[in-house]
């Protein structure tokens, strides 16, 4: 709206003048902005009264200083000057900066610098405009730094994340998804459907077609293939969003590699078949050994009442020498099923296996040749040292044999491994602080991939009939198992085989003994008695009295007698007849106060928090954990 | 003649015993779980004892505890087989435990009966 000006003498024109310019000065004051006019000398002319109030100074402290009195000589020199001068070559200039006198503190503006021309074609002055951009800074950064947050967390997280278009075509896939399928380059990816990535193409149509029905979908395990082909097993699922009118506009995958976990699995069934198996053939030893008792019995009696030299006397002989060899394979088995007991010493590893390599080395073919690497070094394990012998003599006969027909190299190496590198090595729930780590390496002819899981079988045998009875390494698994050690092996077809062989180091358990003096009755409630067994010898070494238990009835005796009343519970979560809320259930209903520590496998299957608060529970340790974890709870638990 | 009381759950081991001792002019007494052997025991016609180890009912230590205590005299020979406990452990006790010699399964017929003149031999001397 225009003001119409009705001006009739000077007087008149000089009142409207001021009026007019309170009304300027009075704008300029209330604006947002913060205002000034300053010189060519960098003087302050003019500023308002938000410059004022925003940097906390009074008006006549500001006039006729210069930017660098204010600001400071470094901030002038190093961030105002060069803008102020780019400014009065006759640009309009904008920047942000952070400046501050001391009382107001150091914030971030963003200025506007616009030459002024006072007389016509020189620039004298310049307007300069600040805005306040702190809070506005920090709320960004806030946001990058949440952003990064994320994308750290979405990065990072073993978990393949993927967003498709409603057909499946691969939007944007993150690192763990490029990692999985070893595809690693982003951009060969987008714009792939991930259909060409499933190894049963119809699958991933069928999963669409459910998700359309279902909108989000856990497919269980899948098999895809990454970038070159190989079968990678994963585990699935699916979200679909949809827009307002209920129509498909992307969906998205969480893909998650479980080869590893496949692959412990597999070990685990394994080691069930073998301890199945071992029970089995154990049994038939025994009663094979109570038929070959009586054999044995009448042909010897046999003998004797035959002339000497006989035919007769020769067949029976022969009987004699039969029940000799099935004798020498019931033992076998015995030893496989572990019912033969070892009488363990300790036995220093690297020198039993010194002396099996120089056995070895005396009937080598010429065509194979045997490295071994053995450094000086305090390998004491509890065993017993003619069955290691055995063990070490029948993984190299085994390997020799492989390179039989075109030569090869054998190495042979011994180290000793803490117990973080084979925390995830080996599948087991207590592990010992230290392992000897033998290595067995042939060059021969490898395995079938789908043999490997099945030559600690007794009787399995990839040799030709008759040629060896197939119960070598079923006996040398035995002999492991039974030390507490484990035996793992790789091969691949016309490359060869490794054999790992894992021993716990036999550990002074001293430490432990000083804490009791008196012996602590430790009640171990487990459902695997088998896998606890590295623990109860370490316990029982060190003084300890160990029970076990595994059903419900015994723990309530037990527990409820006075006098076998335990000074610590171990519970570990495997046990299937008591479930962790029986165990509170009980000791609650008793008003038990005996200390426990509980073992599970994941941290999160403790998600009932009440098992937690109930105040039974005094320690919680998550699989695989180290008896080094176990003897310090326990140690704090019972002084 | 001395008199050696078998004891053993299969009868097909006891009566090979039976039949070497017989041979070797023994007197023998047969016994086919541990309960049996401790039940009817006689003291004065038992100067050895060839027991096996896991039996039904009274198993062989408790035939090693029993008989010692009620002739500390006797001598014993435990034979075992190898079961679900381990043939080396159970032997092991059953030395401990006061058995004068052990024998896995299967064991020679002539050196448990040589074993058994050792012993016998001994104890006229003593």
């Amino acid at each position: 709206m225009k003001r119409k000006l009705e001006i009739t003498d000077g007087n008149d024109f000089l009142k409207y003048l001021t009026k007019e310019k309170d009304i300027s000065d009075q704008i300029i004051n209330h604006s947002r902005s913060m205002i000034s006019i300053v010189n060519r000398d960098y003087i302050y002319e003019k500023v308002n009264s938000t410059f004022c109030n925003s940097h906390q100074l009074v008006l006549d402290t500001i006039l006729g200083k210069s930017l660098g009195d204010i600001w400071g000589h470094d901030t002038f020199q190093n961030v105002i000057k060069r803008n102020v001068d780019l400014c009065f070559s006759g640009k309009t200039v904008k920047y942000e900066a952070l400046f501050g006198t001391p009382k107001s503190g150091k914030r971030h503006f963003e200025v506007v610098l616009r030459p002024l021309s006072v007389e016509p074609g020189k620039i004298t002055h310049l307007l300069a405009e600040t805005f306040d951009i702190n809070d506005l800074k920090k709320s960004k950064q806030a946001v990058k730094e949440k952003e990064e947050e994320l994308r750290k967390f979405e990065t990072n997280l073993p978990i393949g994340f993927l967003r498709c278009d409603p057909k499946g075509k691969i939007l944007n896939a993150n690192k763990a998804f490029l990692g999985i399928t070893e595809c690693h380059d982003e951009k060969s990816i987008n714009n792939v459907n991930l259909r060409s990535f499933y190894l049963q193409e119809q699958l991933f149509d069928i999963q669409i077609d459910q998700l359309k029905d279902c909108h989000s979908m856990n497919f269980g395990r899948v098999s895809l293939k990454n970038c070159s082909g190989k079968e990678i097993p994963c585990r699935i699922s699916g979200f679909l969003a949809v827009n307002k009118s209920g129509a498909p506009t992307s969906i998205d995958f969480a893909v998650e590699d479980c080869s590893r976990e496949l692959m412990l699995e597999n070990r685990l069934l394994q080691a069930q078949k073998l301890e199945t198996i071992g029970a089995l053939a154990g049994g038939i030893a025994h009663d094979f050994n109570n038929i070959l008792a009586t054999i044995s019995g009448y042909s010897e009696m046999l003998h004797d009442d035959l002339p000497k030299n006989s035919d007769l006397s020769d067949k029976v002989s022969k009987i004699q020498g039969a029940v000799k060899k099935a004798q020498s394979i019931t033992n076998q088995i015995l030893t496989f099923s572990r019912q033969i007991e070892q009488e363990k010493v300790l036995t220093n590893v690297s020198e039993v296996l010194k002396e099996t390599i120089g056995f070895v080395r005396s009937s080598i073919p010429s065509n194979v040749e045997l490295k071994s690497r053995i450094p000086k070094m305090k390998a004491n394990v509890l065993a017993d040292p003619t069955q290691l012998f055995r063990v070490f003599l029948n993984l190299m006969t085994n390997a020799i044999q492989a390179m039989e027909e075109h030569g090869g190299l054998l190495s042979v190496n011994i180290s000793i491994v803490e117990r973080e590198f084979v925390l995830h090595e080996l599948n087991r729930a207590i592990v010992a602080d230290e392992y000897v780590l033998l290595t067995f390496k042939d060059t021969g002819e490898g395995m079938d991939p789908s043999l490997m899981g099945r030559i600690f079988e007794p009787f399995f045998t990839t040799r030709d009939v008759g040629k060896g009875t197939g119960l070598g390494l079923s006996v040398i698994h035995g002999i492991i198992t039974e030390m507490e050690g484990e035996i793992l092996v790789s091969s691949k077809r016309k490359e060869g085989s490794v054999f790992n062989v894992y021993l716990p180091v036999s550990k002074n358990y001293s430490d432990l003994k000083a804490a009791t003096v008196c012996r602590k009755k430790i009640l171990f409630i487990t459902g695997n008695k088998y896998e606890s067994r590295i623990l109860s010898l370490a316990l029982e070494s060190a003084g300890y009295e160990l029970i076990y238990i595994s059903d419900e009835r015994n723990f309530v005796n037990i527990i409820t007698d006075t006098k076998e009343r335990p000074d610590l519970v171990i519970y570990m979560s495997d046990s299937r007849q008591i479930k962790p809320e029986d165990l509170v259930k009980i000791f609650s209903g008793l008003k038990i106060v005996t200390p426990c520590i509980l073992i599970t496998d994941s941290v999160e299957e403790l998600s009932d928090e009440k098992l937690l608060n109930s105040g039974i529970i005094k320690q919680h340790l998550t699989k695989p954990v180290s008896l080094k974890e176990i003897r310090n709870a326990i140690q704090e638990l019972i002084r | 003649m001395p008199g050696i009381l078998i004891v053993e759950d299969d009868k097909s081991i006891r009566e090979m015993l039976k039949l070497s001792l017989l041979r070797n002019n023994y007197t023998v007494i047969e016994a086919e779980n541990g309960k049996d052997a401790i039940v009817h025991f006689k003291p004065l016609l038992t100067d050895l004892v060839v027991t096996d180890l896991i039996m039904p009912e009274e198993d062989g230590l408790k035939v090693i505890i029993k008989l010692k205590e009620l002739k500390p005299s006797i001598k014993i020979i435990a034979i075992s087989g190898g079961g679900k406990a381990g043939p080396a452990s159970y032997l092991n006790l059953a030395k401990a435990l006061g058995a004068d010699a052990i024998y896995t399964k299967p064991f020679s017929i002539n050196d448990l009966v040589a074993k058994i003149e050792e012993l016998l031999d001994n104890e006229q001397h003593t």
